[in-house]
Formats: C-alpha cells, structure tokens, sequence
C-alpha cells in the first residue's frame, strides 16, 4: 500500500462517520441516477416503439382479385414509407382470432374464416407518415377499411398517444436532470465540507510536509485518494442498489408491457445498459469527487501557508 | 555552503535582522546563539525559504533562494533536514512511518526505505522502538525521531533550531553527541541555541546575534 492510499485509509479509519456521510450522499445521488436514466431509457424506448411501430391494417373488400391484392402488394413494398408488409389471408385472420380467443374455444367455434376480412398490415418507418399513408391506402379500391393494432385506437388517437409519450419522457427527463443535479450539488458539497475538515484536522501535519520539502501535490494526493474512494464506492453502491431493484421488478415490468420493449429482455443487453451506466456514473463520481477535493484543499492550503 | 549578504528583515516596527551577513562552509557546524528574539529562528527560517527577507542575499550552494520561484522550493528543502525544538513529528504515524515520510517527499524509491530507515534508527538508537507511536515516547526520544527524519534523506545541510531546549541536560548531550558524529561524517550544520553549556562544551564556530545584529 503506498503511503498516500495508507494515509488516506488511515483518516477514513479515524472518522469513520465523516465517510460514512459522504458515502450514504454519493450513494443516494448515484441510486437516484440509475433510476431515473433506466427510466428515460425505458420512456424513450416505449416512445420509440410507438414512433416507428404503428402497424396499419387494410381490410381488403371480400370481392377484391388475387391479381388486385398481389398489385397492392407490391405497390406498398415498393414505397420506401412503409416496412414490415404482410398479407394476412382470411384462414391466417381466423387462426389470429383464435389464438386471441383461446381462453374460450367456444368462440372461434361459432365462427367461420369467410366472416374475417383479408388484408394487408404494414409499419410505417415514422409516425408523422402515417395520416398521409392511411389516406392514400383508403384510396385503394380494394380497401374497405384502415386502422391500427395494438389497442391503439383510431389513427387521431394515436397521435394523441405519442404525444402523452413525448411530453411524459420530456417531463421525466427534466425532472430526472433537475433532481439528479440537486443531489449531484449536494454531494459536491458534502464532500466540500468533509475534505476541509480534513484539512484543518491536518493542517500540523501538512505544515510540517511542507517545511521538510513536500511538494502541494504530495499534501493534496491522499486528500484526493479519500475524496476518489469516497466516490467510487458511494457509486458501486448505489448503482448495485438500482440493478438488484431492476432485477427483481424487471420480469413483472416485461409481462406488463409486453411487446413494449421498456427494458432489454436478454441479460446480455441488460447488463451492458447497466454497465455503461456504472461507467459514465463512475467517471461522473471521478469528477465531483476530484472538483470538490482540489477546491477544499486548494484552500485550506492558502490559508495555512 | 550559506552565505547571507546584507539581509534585513523587519517584522513591522521590530528589526529581526539588521544588514546581517555570514557564510558557513560545507562540512562546518556553526552555532546561532544570542537572547530570545535576536533573529537566530529567523536565519533558519530563510535559510528554508519560510520568510523572505527585505533586502540582501541568501545564497544556497551559490543559489539566490531569495529569487527562487515558488514551485522549487520543495527542492530546497529536500536537501535540508531540520530538527525543530518542538519535535514536530507526525502523532498518528509510528516512529518508522515518521522517517519513511521524509523519504516518501524526497521521492526515494520505496524499495530502499526499510533499509535506509533502519539504518539511521539504528544510528539514533530507536531501533527497538520502530514501531511505537509518538505519544509512547520520551522527549529525547522524540527528538532522536526528528532527527532521524532529518538524516533518513541524506541532506546537505542539518538546520536544527533549539533542539535541546526541551530536553534535559543528559538527553541534551546524547542528542549533542548525534550531531557532532553526523558532523564527522561531513554533514553541515547550524545550530541555533542558547544554551550556554552546549556551546561551550561543543567548541565550534559561533555566530552570536543580538537585536537582529552579528555582535561575534
């Protein structure tokens, strides 16, 4: 152990309450963090996931030909607006109802696939597309109708929908910046008051370190490395805090919003999303501890030389 | 080794060196002697670069320290030891963690600490006593601690200001006997006491001071 981590571990060792405080604030601060960035995440992925997601049926006419159909077909195929074409024939829109309706058989029973309508569902690659889409596809002479999947409603609510989505993620991205910055200052200023008591604990001891040639980054170093440890485990906790709550609400989140991918469903992802995560917090930490420490010591190192 | 050259230092309204000029050579052991306030703390501490004079020069290996920026005045002191009257050792490190720390400053590399601390607690007679904290000791041996902190280094120059004034007369002479075998062996030193029976018994220069003015 070199002598500033000794020294550094040392003060830690005989104000143990003073770290204690500075811990519990940077890991507050951090566990706040990780929450509130999953939550942007996820709000910008379920954003996200409406944006470009809004599948668009057209029922086609039960008299429209084959040669109509595959026309239709490969005119929105080509339309570089739209992606993830399908043609769902009657027989598939039975076995769709079906599948819906499985908690009661009784119901696909009593009907037949000639009642369900053939037709044709589409993305549209962005949201703002899809008024113009829609009309254009109701202009076919084969469509009857057009509307959207996924609960969503008539096509002026979906708007509505995304826009609740956006001004939601905008509100929770403010709030979540304004709060984390409040925390982030207190931090700062915990560890502010915390290192200057320090200095004035050792103000003897850094005036002799002077006197016998010790150079200002000599006296700062285990002032730094107390205020860096501070910060690095105030982070691991918070952040191991936010991963264990996220692990164990992450299943129920997933079956509530099922296709709505608010968290990544594979552990790869999820882990890589929180390891970024605990990396820009770590360098966050890095540089509220280093600022807070350099200006504490900076000063008190005026005022006893 | 040191010369000062028409310096003066006024603190205020009180003269504590009035146009003074001196020169130790290397290998010397000179003693500041002279009454309570009559600058002998005030040469050590520019000879340390602590206070500035007014005017004149303090040349340091034929270096104006007077003119030396700031940033190099670690340097300087690295290449002093000082023995100070008070001990001014660290009370939260053992005596080896004492001596290690000036060697830790002058960036010695790590690997030689033990040896080299071993080697000059032995020289002061703490080797038994390595690892006690500084309120374990006596005050001649806090002062053996201060200045095994001073040699652990290798220094040009020993600056020691009063460094039996709080010691007995017996503890007084061991820590004498020190400096005077640390002086055979060619180290520079300046003394600074009162302490009339030291000075007399040591027989070495002596710079006498009296109201900031060399009177012999």
């Amino acid at each position: 152990m070199s002598i500033h981590t000794k020294t550094a571990v040392d003060a830690i060792k005989r104000s143990p309450f003073q770290a204690i405080s500075a811990i519990f604030v940077l890991s507050l601060t951090f566990f706040v963090a990780t929450m509130v960035t999953i939550l942007v995440y996820s709000s910008n992925k379920a954003l996200s996931y409406f944006e470009t997601r809004p599948q668009i049926i057209s029922f086609l006419r039960d008299d429209a030909s084959s040669e109509a159909v595959f026309s239709l077909e490969t005119k929105l195929s080509k339309d570089i607006r739209i992606k993830d074409l399908k043609y769902v024939s009657k027989e598939e829109a039975l076995e769709i109802y079906k599948k819906a309706t499985s908690d009661n058989p009784l119901l696909a029973e009593l009907v037949s696939p000639s009642i369900f309508p053939a037709s044709l569902e589409f993305s549209v690659t962005d949201i703002k597309l899809a008024e113009t889409i829609i009309s254009e596809v109701k202009s076919e002479a084969i469509v009857e109708q057009v509307g959207f999947t996924a609960n969503i409603g008539g096509e002026k609510s979906l708007s509505d929908v995304v826009a609740r989505l956006k001004s939601a993620s905008l509100y929770l991205r403010l709030g979540g910046i304004v709060f984390v910055s409040v925390l982030a200052i207190t931090s700062f200023l915990v560890l502010l008051v915390i290192i200057s008591m320090r200095m004035t604990t050792r103000k003897g001891e850094v005036e002799i370190l002077s006197l016998i040639g010790a150079t200002p980054s000599f006296v700062r170093s285990p002032i730094i490395l107390e205020a860096l440890i501070y910060s690095i485990v105030g982070v691991l906790i918070g952040w191991t805090f936010a991963i264990i709550f996220w692990l164990y609400a992450s299943p129920s989140i997933i079956s509530y919003f099922g296709q709505i991918p608010v968290i990544p469903k594979d552990p790869l992802t999820f882990f890589l999303l929180f390891f970024t995560i605990l990396v820009i917090e770590l360098v966050a930490g890095l540089i509220i501890s280093l600022f807070g420490s350099l200006i504490a010591v900076g000063r008190s190192l005026k005022k006893i030389r | 080794m040191i010369k000062f050259s028409d310096v003066t230092k006024s603190f205020g309204s009180i003269n504590a060196l009035n146009k003074i000029s001196f020169e130790v050579k290397s290998g010397e052991f000179v003693f500041l002697t002279g009454p309570s306030g009559s600058g002998k703390t005030t040469i050590l501490k520019m000879i340390l670069r602590e206070i500035l004079p007014d005017s004149g020069e303090v040349l340091f290996d034929g270096v104006n320290i007077v003119s030396l920026p700031d940033k190099e005045v670690p340097r300087l002191r690295q290449q002093m030891g000082i023995v100070f009257q008070d001990f001014k050792v660290l009370p939260e490190r053992t005596v080896s963690e004492n001596v290690e720390v000036a060697l830790a400053v002058s960036n010695v590399d790590s690997d030689e600490w033990v040896t080299r601390v071993n080697h000059v607690l032995k020289l002061v007679g703490l080797d038994k006593r390595a690892n006690l904290f500084p309120s374990q000791l006596s005050g001649g041996e806090l002062q053996r601690v201060s200045l095994a902190r001073a040699l652990v280094v290798n220094p040009k120059l020993i600056l020691a200001d009063e460094p039996t004034g709080n010691l007995d007369w017996k503890t007084a002479e061991g820590i004498m006997e020190l400096l005077e075998q640390i002086n055979k062996e060619g180290k520079t030193i300046i003394m600074a006491t009162h302490h009339e029976g030291i000075i007399k018994h040591a027989k070495h220069r002596i710079v006498k001071l009296d109201d900031g003015k060399i009177i012999k």
